[in-house]
């Protein structure tokens, strides 16, 4: 941590910009695109790409805004990211949406012959390289998309955008607990969840 | 053909992967098309000046 990351100040967070920081929630990727670059702060030394964490607090809170317009079980959190699977689980589970984590079978959103087909209104993927398959299927299904974003990411039929480091144990941890409390905020319920009640065990 | 219109190119939402959603900010109904979508195409709201993707 540099002092110039400290110095960043943020209007009303959900968390002080301190526990972002050790979530390592700002840490991008040594490549950037160019859809990423207007949420890139700076670059550090060893050519890592920094994000903004005003942007990524702002967008959290959107995004829980924007999930909450449609009803919980018409929420799709998808994730074939090892360190995500326990946070997406936990999100949908406390939101009371639905998860697919690891591999997305082919057809889940398209194939109403599958035993398993679902008909989400609204997709949250973890990862736009490693979800590709639902992206493709939610392209399709003519269904909004929410992604987590790296630096490095594309953000081609993504319709709208959280800017975090979706590589990190304990980054998405951080990211899912602020988006259940957030949402859960809205319909006018507390909660006693951690961050810590989100992190994939080692 | 529909009346919708693509909120970043005005062109008529016709073909398949297209969508629709509320604004994030103010739930205006926004539209996307096919094209502006896998360009990633920036999007404004036309209610509240919210910008996506």
């Amino acid at each position: 941590m540099t002092e110039n990351e400290m110095e960043i100040e943020l209007k009303e967070p959900l968390v002080p910009v301190e526990e972002y920081l050790a979530a390592g929630v700002h840490i991008g990727t040594q490549q950037k695109s160019k859809d990423m670059k207007k949420f890139i702060y700076r670059v550090r030394g060893d050519g890592l790409y920094i994000l903004d964490i005003r942007e990524t607090d702002e967008r959290i809170k959107t995004v829980a805004k924007f999930l909450s317009q449609y009803e919980p079980p018409k929420i799709l959190v998808v994730t074939s990211r090892q360190y995500g699977q326990y946070p997406a689980k936990k999100f949908a589970e406390s939101i009371g949406g639905m998860a697919v984590t690891g591999r997305f079978i082919p057809g889940l959103l398209t194939n109403q012959n599958l035993p398993r087909y679902i008909e989400p209104e609204v997709v949250v993927v973890t990862d736009p390289i490693g979800d590709a398959q639902v992206i493709k299927e939610a392209v399709q299904s003519g269904i909004p998309i929410v992604a987590l974003c790296d630096t490095n990411n594309m953000t081609s039929f993504v319709d709208l955008v959280i800017p975090t480091n979706n590589k990190g144990r304990k980054a998405l941890s951080m990211i899912y607990y602020l988006l259940t409390r957030e949402m859960l905020r809205l319909r006018g319920i507390s909660t006693s969840l951690t961050s810590e009640d989100f992190e994939t065990e080692l | 053909m529909s009346n919708k219109k693509c909120t970043s190119c005005n062109a008529p939402l016709a073909e398949e992967g297209a969508t629709e959603f509320g604004c994030p900010a103010c739930q205006y109904h926004i539209q996307r098309c096919y094209r502006c979508r896998e360009q990633s195409i920036p999007y404004t709201c036309p209610k509240c000046g919210f910008g996506g993707p």
